[in-house]
């Protein structure tokens, strides 16, 4: 059984479900059988976010437990929440060190852990996590909106998907308006030579 | 994704007239539609509700053109009327309706399985497995809709609502048929009372025996069976991606038959019969209900009564709520004698659960609402001395999330429309309400309960948390917008000159970011005789937002050397935007979140909170 699986995680907002459909996007333009499912309920509202992306041999886009080859985590806490339940032991996870604290941490209920904790908890399954500043990379790439393509440029640089990162570069030039274009190829490829730096 | 898949499905069929009411997980199928109907040279509109939507679909179909109403699962329920006439009285143009289900209450208050509607009202429910399903299926169920003369039910759910997978187009289709009524009141009126009394029912009957006959044969169910099996499975709908995953998993492809079942309603007797027939144990999987397994255990009893069915009446799977891959996995591992593959993770999470927050639910950075409760909860205190002397009754829309901390105010949150009605029996027993309610749900559902409390002279309190858009589902256009769903400009119908129509006499509208002028209306509110109401008024932030693309709204930030470190921003206001910085013993913005409204500002006692630019 052959197949591809990567869960991306974060908080409404974030522009996650943009990145899960760029991959599987450019999975299609390679002739490759791709399904995607999103949860975002009332994603708007402040609630976690995510998406499954199953290329290859799959009927149903949903990951078991245990199973994603990679997760794309968009925030430290849901990076964590879901890769713990989702990445395969020895899987590749890629954490935007950003935080978006929820409303019990706002309101004083809760505390937002510390990054050690949540990586540490993160690392019992993972065989690389790789931190990533892409809030940061994206405002210098014009616009710290544009850190869900630095996410994507880190992931395509990463060599789990099935095809090169050039392809993705191909498919967003022919789908993202040419006014924000300039601003995500720059976030997409410096989230792709972080990747290769680290 | 399934739900755009539907609305290429209905184009390609030669759709005419389509209409709808926003609701998840079927927003997409109307946008998508409002997005071409110009181009295509139809008709689409956000009704006012469902039950208007679906009237006007049925409209179209009595003069021969095929018609499309779609709405979330709990929209049927407004529809049923009609629907239910319409079955009755039956079509002539194809009439396809979509409920999409929410299995699990993704994003709804309850997850009602409205295949029983189907069976109800002998009316063909069709359950696609994926978005190639979801537009083939569309296709032929205009095609059955107009041979049986009935209309058709499409019954998806959240998981397929919301798939993304690569669909193979066919062509998109006008029709060139003339729209003409047949005047025959004999069939729509009640001028055929003993026809329809004695022939109606007997007639869908009849119909839906038809549609039976004809599912063995469709396309849209398959078996694959070689005699071999010993076991088999019954997969409705999208649940058949998670038994054929589970077969892969599991090596078990041979041993398993499976009947893929897209028509759930009527069953295809003949199909299942010789499924279950032919093995000694047959799993059904569907979602949320046994709605399929009961009707198989009926037909068993005919067919082979010895063979064990497993499924959700069974204890097999859960009761409620929907499957999972996990699930299936187990379910079909047992009924093959084999170990069922363990969750290894549960310890992990177990972990994750008890270091992690959950997330819980708020509205959003700027959101008006945030601002009107808390104006709310003050002016109900000052009046009343204590909140909890006024019930607050929510309504459906992102404003029904005030329950949620620290916002914390709102008692009761039922179906559309529900606040105005029961906040009047409870004013009957002497206990005093609000009725909290939005603009999109003030025009859906609350005029004949706001018309009832001034014609019987029962007082209550209505404040409208108007943010001008159907926000919760997708920033759809409703009645006061001033554009219709194709973007024609039409006239805002506005809240205040209904109410003041129906006899309101206390009416008075502000501005949802002016804490002060807000409490203050909420005040005199209270202290109003008679039927009295508030709007609360202000575009919702993210609508805002969206307007002024590419800008940006420019954020607040909070002075530290002002900050008093009181919390009282983030314990009692609560926006997402704000933070607290444990060390500094200061408040912060995010300046990525923040939308600039000015709301924190005036909550701060210090007023150490001011726009970042001055």
């Amino acid at each position: 059984m052959t197949a591809t699986r990567i869960v991306i995680a974060g908080v409404g907002g974030q522009g996650t479900l943009l990145a899960t459909r760029l991959v599987a996007e450019t999975a299609l333009k390679e002739g490759l059988r791709v399904r995607i499912g999103e949860t975002y309920g009332m994603s708007q509202r402040g609630g976690p976010v995510m998406g499954h992306i199953q290329i290859g041999e799959a009927y149903s886009p949903q990951i078991r437990p245990g199973d994603a080859d990679a997760i794309l985590g968009f925030e430290l806490a849901e990076a964590t929440r879901r890769g713990v339940t989702y990445l395969r032991d020895g899987g590749l996870s890629i954490v935007n060190r950003k935080r978006i604290p929820p409303v019990e941490v706002v309101s004083g209920m809760r505390k937002y852990p510390e990054e050690d904790e949540l990586l540490g908890l993160l690392r019992r399954v993972a065989g690389r996590v790789f931190v990533i500043d892409a809030t940061s990379l994206a405002e210098k790439a014009g616009d710290p909106i544009a850190a869900n393509v630095v996410m994507l440029g880190a992931l395509a640089a990463s060599g789990v998907l099935p095809y090169a990162e050039e392809s993705v570069v191909e498919v967003m030039s022919g789908s993202i308006p040419p006014r924000f274009l300039d601003l995500n190829m720059k976030a997409f490829r410096l989230g792709a030579e972080a990747f290769r730096e680290s | 994704m399934g739900n755009e898949a539907i609305a290429r499905g209905a184009l390609e069929a030669g759709v005419r007239v389509a209409a709808s009411y926003p609701g998840t997980p079927a927003s997409e199928i109307g946008d998508t539609l409002a997005s071409v109907a110009k181009q295509m040279g139809i008709h689409f509109e956000w009704s006012t509700n469902e039950k208007v939507a679906f009237e006007v679909a049925y409209g179209a179909s009595m003069c021969g053109q095929r018609s499309l109403v779609s709405m979330k699962h709990v929209g049927l329920n407004v529809a049923l009327d009609i629907l239910e006439m319409a079955a009755l009285r039956g079509v002539k143009g194809g009439l396809v309706f979509v409920s999409a289900d929410d299995p699990s209450q993704h994003s709804s208050g309850q997850e009602q399985d409205q295949r029983w509607l189907a069976k109800q009202n002998c009316i063909p429910c069709l359950e696609p497995s994926d978005p190639q399903d979801a537009k083939d299926f569309t296709v032929v169920a205009y095609e059955l809709s107009e041979r049986h003369k009935l209309p058709v039910m499409l019954r998806t759910v959240t998981r397929l609502s919301h798939m993304r997978s690569g669909v193979n187009l066919g062509r998109l289709q006008k029709l060139d048929i003339e729209a003409r009524f047949d005047f025959d009141q004999f069939s729509y009126t009640t001028a055929g009372f003993d026809k329809l009394f004695y022939g109606g029912e007997k007639a869908a009957n009849e119909k839906i025996a038809a549609v039976a006959d004809e599912m063995n044969g469709s396309l849209l169910n398959s078996l694959s069976m070689t005699g071999g099996e010993r076991v088999g499975v019954i997969a409705t709908g999208q649940t058949y991606n998670y038994v054929m995953d589970s077969l892969i998993r599991l090596g078990a492809k041979d041993k398993v038959a499976v009947l893929k079942l897209g028509t759930s309603n009527p069953l295809p007797a003949k199909l299942v019969s010789r499924l279950i027939k032919g093995v000694e144990k047959v799993l059904v999987t569907e979602e949320p209900d046994p709605f399929v397994e009961l009707h198989v255990k009926a037909l068993a009893k005919d067919v082979n009564p010895v063979v064990e069915l497993l499924g959700r009446m069974s204890g097999a799977l859960p009761t409620e709520g929907e499957l999972s891959p996990l699930i299936v996995d187990a379910a079909i591992a047992k009924m093959l004698g084999e170990i069922p593959l363990p969750n290894l993770r549960q310890a992990l999470e177990a972990e994750a659960r008890d270091l992690l927050f959950g997330r819980m639910l708020t509205v959003c950075a700027g959101c008006p609402h945030r601002a009107s409760i808390y104006a709310l909860k003050r002016a109900v205190k000052t009046v009343k001395g204590d909140i909890h002397k006024v019930v607050v009754n929510g309504d459906i829309g992102c404003y029904g999330l005030t329950w949620a901390p620290p916002m914390s105010y709102e008692d009761t949150y039922f179906c559309m429309g529900a606040s105005l009605g029961v906040s009047q029996g409870m004013s009957h027993v002497g206990v005093e309400s609000i009725a909290w309610i939005g603009d999109g749900t003030f025009f859906h559902a609350a005029i004949p309960a706001l018309i009832n409390a001034v014609q019987t002279k029962t007082n209550i309190k209505v404040v409208v948390a108007d943010n001008g858009v159907t926000a919760m589902t997708g920033f759809q256009p409703n009645p006061q917008s001033g554009v219709t769903a194709m973007g024609e400009p039409t006239k805002c119908i506005s809240i205040e000159a209904i109410a003041r129509a129906v006899g309101v006499e206390h009416i008075e509208a502000v501005d949802a970011y002016d804490l002060n002028a807000t409490e203050n209306a909420f005040k005199r509110m209270l202290e109003a005789n008679g039927v009295a109401m508030v709007i609360s008024r202000r575009v919702c932030a993210t609508e805002a937002v969206r307007r002024m693309r590419p800008k940006r709204p420019s954020p607040y930030m909070v002075d530290e050397s002002k900050c008093t470190g009181c919390k009282l921003c983030l314990s009692t206001f609560g926006c997402p935007g704000l933070n607290y910085d444990e060390a500094k013993k200061k408040a912060s913005i995010d300046p990525t979140i923040c939308m600039g409204c000015a709301v924190c500002a005036q909550v701060c006692p210090s007023g150490s909170i001011s726009r970042r630019d001055d």
